[in-house]
Parts: C-alpha cells; structure tokens; sequence
C-alpha cells in the first residue's frame, strides 16, 4: 500500500486506488468531460510541456496558481483557463457552474503538478461535496494523492525522468 | 422598579440585598439595536453573508472521534452515530478553532489586565489628542465607552459568558446546523476581534506604548541581530508583561547596555513597543532554529506560540527555562513563592532545568540576574555543528526520501541537499533555511539519526549571521485625525484600498513572499498595513538601495505608506480603522450598531486581509471575525487546512443584488467583493487576487478606473494574462483606465460583445448595472430609508 506523500495525511477510511499510467490515461480518455487540473509546479522540470501535450489531445486545462504564465511563454493558450484552485472547487461543486466552455460541468478531473498539501484538500473537497452529480478525480501528479478516486504512487524528485516516463504513458493512452 | 415610600420602623427580620450599583452612564451616542449580542442576536446578518458567500468544505479529516459513539465515518454523506453530517461537522470543527484562538486572545486580555492592576493601578484610558474613538470595537460590540482600564471588566465578563455559550453550543447533541455552526463561527471571530482590542487597548495604556505613532521608532530584527558577546534572554510568546518586567529590572541597575533582550513572535513586537532596547529575531518560524543557535543564556516564555518541547530545546542548548504564565507551564516546579535568591541559585547551578515563577516581576529579576551567570558558564559551550560533525552528517544521509520528505510539510527535498553538500555544495541546504517552517519533524523520522535542524542551520549559518532588518516598532492604533484624511478617498476607491498582512508564518514558500506582497501594494499607493509574523517577516529584505519597507516608506495610514500597527491582539486595530471610516467619515452610529457598520464596510471600505501564513486556531479565529465586518480574506494554501473557505459564485445572478436604501429598490451588482476567504497557491497568484478583492459597489468612478488598472496590470504582470473577468467590473466607459481606455473597449466589443461605439469611446449596453453616484448599497432591509 502506498503512503501518502504528507504520511499523516489520512483522512478517513476510503483512500484512493493505485493505478498504472495506461488505466490513468483510459479514464481520462473515457470521460465524457475531462479536465486536467495543473499547478504551479508545472513549471518546475518542464512538466508544462507533458500538460501541453495533454492540452493537445483536446482536454481542456485549468491553470491554476501562476501556472498561466508558463502557457502564455510557450504560446499555448487554446484551451487553457485562468482560474485559482480554491474557485474551480467552489464551482465544481455547483451545478450553476457550465465549465469554462459554458456547456456544463465536468465529470473528471487529473491533477498534475500542484502544491501537494492544497491539491489535496481540493480532492477531498471534491470527493466529499462534488456529488451530485459525481465528479471523479484522479491523481497523474508525482505524488499519491489519497483522497483521489486513482492516484500514481509517489516519485521522487531525483527520479524526475521516471516520473516524465510515467506521464508518457498516460498521455498515450489517452 | 417605580420609587416607593418604605415605612423602615415597620419591618422586622427582613434582610435587604443591595446588589451591584449601576452608574447612571452618559449617553455619548445612541445605543444602537444590539449592545453585548448573544448567539443569536446576529444571525441575520450572518445568514446574508452565508447566502452570498457559501461555506466551502475540504474535510482535513472524515471523521469524527469526539465521543464514544465513535469514530465515525462521515464520508460519502453518512452521518455520525449521533446524526451530525460532513458539512455540520466541519462547521463544528471550525467553530472549535475559532473559539481556541477568541479565547487565547481573550483570557490573554483578562490576564494582563490582572496583572497590570496590580503592577500600574486603575489607569485612565487616555489614546491621546489624535484619538477620540478609544475603542472602537468595545463601542460596537458593547456599547461600553471605557475611560479606565477597569472599565474592560464587563466586557471581559461578556466574553468569557460569550465563549462558553459558544463552547456549549459544540457538545455532542447541541446544534446541527453547517450554517448556524458558521454563524457561531463568526460570533467566535467577532469575540476574538473584542479581545484582542481590550489586551493591546490594556497594554498600551498600562505600558505607555505607542498610541498611533506613525514615526515610531525602528528597532533591529533578524537571527543576525543579536549580539552574541553579551548575556541573552531570549522571550518567547505573546504576553509581554513578563518582558516588560525585564526592560524594567535591567533599566533600573543600569543594566540596559550589558544584556541582550531578544523575543520572537508577537512578545518581540510588544518588548520594542516598550523599549527600544529590546531586539525582534524574528517570527514563529525562527523559534526552533534560533534556540538551537544557542545563542540564548536564558529563554523565559508566556502565552502562545511557543513550542511545546520547549524545554527539552533549552536543555539541549544549557539554557534554564522561565516560565511565566499558567496556561504553558511543562511540568515546572512552581517557584513563585521562592525567595529570588533561591531562584537564581537553583537555576544558575543547573540544579532543575526550569522553573515557573508567575510573578512576572519576579520572573524579570531572576532572568536578569541568572543570565548574567549563565552567559559565563556558557561561554565555552558549542552548539553549532563543527564542519566535522557536519561532514559526516551530510555523508551519513543516503538521500533516501522515505522519512524526512513525506514527513516535511514543505515536502522539502532535504535528501537531494544533503548529497549536494556532501559533495562540497552547501547552496541547496542553505537554501531550505527559509522555506523550512522549523518544525523539526524530519529529524524525528530520520534512520540515520541526523539532526536536520542543525545541519541546515549549519549550512546557512553565513545567511543567517547576516539576517539583518528593521522594522517600526508597533504603532498601535490608526488615529482619527488620519480617517478623516483618508476616509473619503478610501469609501470612493481612489485610494485603491487597505491590504492588512496579518498572522503567522507557515509560509508555502519562505518569508519573502509577504515581503513581495506588501512592496508590490505599496508602491501602488494601497494603504499597508501589517501585524504580528507578517510585520516581523517583511521586515527581513531589504531593496537595491538597502532600506527594507519600514524605512523606506512612511508610516501614516495613508495611500503607499507601510505600517505596523503591532503584535496579533494589536490586529483589531485594522477593524478599527475600517469602524472609525464608518463612524468619522459617514457619521454612522457605531454603538452597539454592528450589523450595520459590518454592512457599511462590506459594501464600502474596500479592504483585504491577507493571512499568507495562517497557522493557529488564533488565525482561524482572526480571519473569521475579519469575515463577519465584511472583509475579505486572502490565506495562503496551507490555509485550506482550515477545512473551510467562504467562497461566492459570481455566475449565481441572485447572490448578487442589494438594496439600495434610497428607495429599497433591488439592485443587480457586480462580485465586489467576490469571497470572503480564499487561498490562493503562489505570492503571485495571491497579488491580483488580492486586487480584486479590493472591489467593491460604491466605488464612483475614478475609484474604479484606479482599481482596474491594478487589477489588470498585476494579473499581466504575474500571470501573463488579463483577468476573464474584469469586464464585470466595468459599470461604463468613465470605469476605464484611461491609458488603456481605447484597447480596453475594443477587447469589451470583440470579446465580450458589449455594444460599443468606438469612435465615440462609449458603451452602449453591456454592464450589469450603470455607475449611479448616489447609490446606497445595503443588505439590509432595516436600512432603507422608507423602512426607517
């Protein structure tokens, strides 16, 4: 079983599954509307160029934190919305929300690449209030995420391009 | 009772009762419709807030333990065995935090007035000739004007009758309500905004601090600041009269050139409000690092704040322990009653670790004189690692990452800085020294046994020698004389708002970013203003020219000036400048009036906190009664281990509309402010948050132009982008930066597909509502003019 990457961050009794890359990747490409939630460590490594990727294949990206301004410097803005991590759970939750696209929520979200402790209490929020309808969330950061439904397991820092392989994967089987 | 005669001869064996005088008060202002309020008597103006700004729940925890029908599992909307769901239990759990820190503020209130009676006497409560409103939030709340300082008594007593109602109310079995527990949150947060006014309220007047000075006096601050050479007491906490204590005892035998009186956290702040001999290390964060430094002869503690394996640290270090205060008290032998001889003998022999004097001024003697003895002892002592010890260290780490980075609630990469340093490159170890919030956790978990702590400290001892910075020593209250200033300016939104850094120091990222955060606001004219770990923390930097905020900008309560109003209890004099604009600019009634004020500054101060390293249920409890006033709150991302936020929908049209008490007509407004506590991730993605937030309805127009700029530049500047939603602030064309004016409505046109007419630069239909000068923006029915 693996540890969540903050060890005394366990809520409750239902922690999240660990999953391979490729059945990230399926559940990503098998919702009807995914969203991949990213943070300012995207910036760290350039991990913004496996969100842009994922951007690519058509799924939308909230750029939460500062994380904007990586897409702004790369020129990739096509589907990259400005939001705070705080506000996108607010809105998740709402059935007033209609998505940035204004033609609904979302029924999956990935995380990659935000502060650990926050993403992690954006999941539970999620987890706990984003019910009705169900929002499914899904860790593809570099650490386990247990308040995810699917989380990767944690990977080092000093093992960064493991953790590059590892989002390879997941964006091939999207 | 109706005046009657009383024939005295006639009665036999009757025993009269006289209770409690009451003197006839003069009626220095109407007393407004809720003097002293209970649980309830604010809850429509709660549930107005509630409905615009909902409560936001992240569980940090799905369960409940409180009682022996658990622990219960409360996910995926099960209830406890008692019947209390997820969102009512967080709400409970907040409202426990906010009651934890309204009564560290408050019982810090009640013990300092104790002491100060009997130390200084009964003194007048005079603030000075700048001054009239002495105690705005004890006028509000109380509709009690004090002139002495035992007038604080009823209102401690009102407090303390008020927490335990609230304390009750969190029992297993009592309400069961979310929106009701938020509501007893805010009565929490409200209290604790109260108490923090009486205890500095108290301490300035029985200390003689600073009443308002915007040219208080800069004092040193920094781990670098302290010099070593001589005997330190170092005090730690947030209680200051033992420290005063000190000062005092030191000054009286010509002693103040020869000791070193060095604090950390809000007691710092306090001892240079009283002597600007004292020095400032630094905020909550410095604490364990700074005691590890052993640069400390002596360490003597209060209130809050302080670590609770405090003497195990000042064992490790050989220095004895004071403790002062009943509520920290580590297993001490209680030496009050002790001879001072006594004392220092026993302390300066080693004979017991510590003691408990709480007598503070007796404490104050004893620190003086066994630091003279212990500096001595001392002297030889060596508690810096020796670049031996530290090698083998650093080469000892395997760079693991399976304890000390799961266990650091950075997720500092501490392994990686060890192998570095090992190899000869210290750099990625000295660099964790800010970010490190100096917990020591990872040194517990570590296989290997090294001590962290001390080898980062090590490895940043040539950063932390040089930490060098200065700060203006707490000024206390904001003065009338300066609302009447800035009132106007403040209510129309040209000066483009109030931005009160406030609380401890969890940072996500280090110190610099409240540093970053204040410099930015201030050279865009905001009016800074700071309290507590925040204050301390931006003090550390300095710019290209050397001069860190505090000198290089004034100190008045005005646009693009920076203050320290002072320690956390000094933080209701925030709420109090946003009361007094209120009260001396709009003529309001504030006594005993607070739904009223509270929607007075909703709608018109346009102010924001900024908690960016809230930690303490003190924080929680502070941001909560921030909140209930009707300011928003930025916290940075630990705070979402609060477990709630307030956050608007400003997609939900009818969150969205207040009257306009004119004529009580309804109107459509703008998201201003669009939440009332939000965290945000990074400094940068705080900035333009923080800007937006300084919205508000009856900005007029050049009040909007000014703060759009802000908006839209800082969101260029630290996102790359314009906000998406800047266009909803706009209420016309006279709105519009006029640099900017001509791109600005092209973007309106082709991007949001307002009509507008370029060539004559005017909207012709798009905003929500249009820029009406005289509107009269309220949420409350009892304030429209025809309902009065």
């Amino acid at each position: 079983m693996e540890i969540p990457f903050d060890i005394g961050n366990i809520s409750g009794p239902e922690n999240a599954r660990v999953a391979q890359p490729e059945a990230l990747g399926r559940a990503i490409k098998n919702a009807k509307r995914p969203l991949l939630v990213v943070g300012s460590e995207i910036l760290d490594d350039d991990l913004i160029e496996k969100a842009i990727a994922i951007g690519k294949k058509g799924i939308p990206i909230a750029a939460t934190a500062h994380s904007m301004k990586g897409f702004v410097d790369r020129g990739y803005t096509e589907n990259v919305h400005l939001t705070g991590l705080h506000e996108l759970a607010n809105n998740i939750e709402s059935r007033d929300w209609m998505g940035f696209d204004k033609t609904g929520g979302y029924d999956l979200i990935a995380v990659l690449g935000g502060i650990y402790y926050s993403t992690s209490q954006f999941l539970i929020a999620l987890k706990n209030f984003a019910t009705d309808p169900i929002v499914r969330c899904i860790s593809i950061d570099r650490y386990y995420h247990p308040a995810a439904r699917m989380s990767s397991v944690n990977i080092s820092r000093k093992h960064t391009d493991e953790f590059k392989k590892m989002l390879d994967k997941v964006i091939e089987n999207i | 009772m109706p005046p009657s005669n009383i024939e005295i001869e006639a009665l036999k064996n009757v025993v009269i009762n006289i209770g409690g005088i009451e003197e006839e008060e003069e009626e220095w202002e109407t007393m407004g419709p809720t003097p002293m309020p209970g649980i309830a008597d604010l809850r429509n103006w709660d549930y107005k807030l509630l409905k615009r700004y909902k409560p936001f729940y992240a569980p940090y925890c799905e369960m409940c333990c409180f009682c022996t029908f658990g622990k219960c599992d409360l996910t995926g909307g099960k209830k406890g065995a008692c019947g209390l769901g997820m969102a009512a239990q967080q709400a409970r759990f907040v409202t426990i935090a906010c009651l934890m820190g309204c009564s560290a503020h408050t019982a810090h209130g009640r013990h300092l007035l104790r002491k100060v009676l009997k130390i200084v006497g009964d003194r007048e409560i005079n603030m000075g000739t700048g001054i009239n409103i002495e105690a705005p939030l004890t006028r509000l709340i109380t509709g009690i004007k004090p002139e002495k300082l035992s007038d604080f008594i009823p209102v401690l007593e009102y407090l303390e009758e008020q927490i335990a109602q609230l304390l009750d109310s969190t029992h297993t079995g009592q309400e069961g309500s979310n929106l009701d527990y938020e509501s007893k949150a805010y009565h929490a947060g409200m209290l604790d905004s109260l108490g923090k006014e009486v205890a500095d309220l108290i301490q300035i007047v029985a200390f003689d601090l600073p009443k308002g000075d915007p040219d208080a006096p800069l004092v040193e601050i920094g781990m670098g600041c302290v010099d070593e050479s001589k005997p330190v007491i170092l005090v730690i906490g947030h209680n200051v009269v033992p420290s005063v204590a000190v000062m005092d005892y030191m000054s009286d035998h010509g002693l103040d050139e020869r000791i070193e009186v060095a604090g950390i956290c809000c007691t710092a702040i306090d001892t240079t409000r009283y002597s600007q001999k004292a020095k400032i290390v630094g905020s909550i964060g410095r604490q364990l690092r700074f005691v590890r430094s052993g640069v400390a002869d002596v360490i003597m503690v209060d209130e809050q704040c302080i670590r609770a394996d405090i003497l195990e640290q000042a064992k490790r270090i050989h220095a004895p322990l004071i403790a002062t205060n009943d509520k920290a008290l580590y297993g001490l032998v209680d030496r009050t009653n002790d001879s001072v001889d006594d004392i220092v003998a026993i302390l300066a022999s080693g004979k017991e670790p510590g003691v408990v004097i709480l007598d503070p001024v007796k404490a104050g003697e004893v620190a003086v004189r066994v630091v003279q003895i212990t500096h001595e002892k001392r002297k030889e002592l060596v508690n810096i690692l020796t670049d031996e010890e530290f090698k083998e260290y650093v080469t000892m780490c395997q760079n693991c990452d399976a304890n000390c980075i799961v266990a650091c609630p950075q997720g500092l990469p501490i392994g990686e800085a060890n192998k570095a340093a090992a190899k000869g490159d210290t750099a990625p170890l000295a660099s964790l020294f800010d970010p490190c919030v100096g917990c020591g956790r990872c040194e517990q978990v570590c296989k290997k046994h090294i001590p962290i702590v001390d080898v980062i400290l090590k490895a940043s001892l040539p950063y932390v020698k040089s930490e060098k910075g200065m700060i203006r020593v707490g000024r206390g209250p904001v003065r009338d004389t300066e609302i009447r200033k800035v009132g106007a300016p403040l209510v129309l939104g040209t000066i483009p708002g109030i931005i009160a850094i406030v609380g401890c120091g969890n940072y996500p990222n280090g110190t610099k970013d409240v540093y970053r955060i204040a410099k930015e606001f201030a050279e865009r004219k905001y009016i800074v203003v700071l309290t507590g770990c925040g204050a301390m923390d931006a003090a550390l930097y300095r710019d290209k020219d050397g001069k860190t905020l505090y000198e290089k900008y004034p100190g008045d309560f005005d646009g693009g000036c920076v203050l320290n109003i002072g320690s956390c209890v000094s933080n209701a004099h925030i709420h109090g400048a946003a009361i007094k604009v209120a009260a001396i600019y709009a003529r309001r009634n504030i006594r005993g009036n607070y739904a009223e004020i509270a929607d007075y500054i909703l709608n018109r101060v346009g102010a924001c906190g900024v908690a960016w390293g809230a930690m303490s249920q003190k924080a929680a409890s502070i941001a909560s009664g921030v909140n209930r006033i009707g300011i928003p709150v930025v916290i940075g991302p630990h705070g979402w281990k609060y477990r709630r936020a307030y956050l608007g929908r400003k997609y939900v049209d009818e969150d969205w509309v207040v009257y306009d008490a004119r004529d009580g007509s309804k109107v459509q407004i703008e998201p201003a402010p669009e939440h009332m506590l939000v965290a945000a991730d990074t400094y940068q993605e705080a900035i333009p948050l923080i800007a937006r937030l300084c919205f508000r309805p009856t900005d007029n127009s050049m009040g909007r132009q000014v703060k759009l700029t802000h908006y839209m530049d800082l969101s260029m500047k630290y996102l790359g982008v314009y906000p998406d939603d800047w266009h909803i602030f706009v209420r016309g064309e006279a709105d519009l930066p006029l640099a900017r004016k001509e791109e600005y409505l092209r973007i309106l046109k082709e991007e949001h597909g307002w009509d507008v007419d370029l060539e004559a630069k005017k909207i012709l239909s798009g905003p929500v509502r249009k820029m009406d000068v005289g509107f009269d923006a309220t949420n409350l029915e009892e304030l429209i003019k025809k309902n009065k």
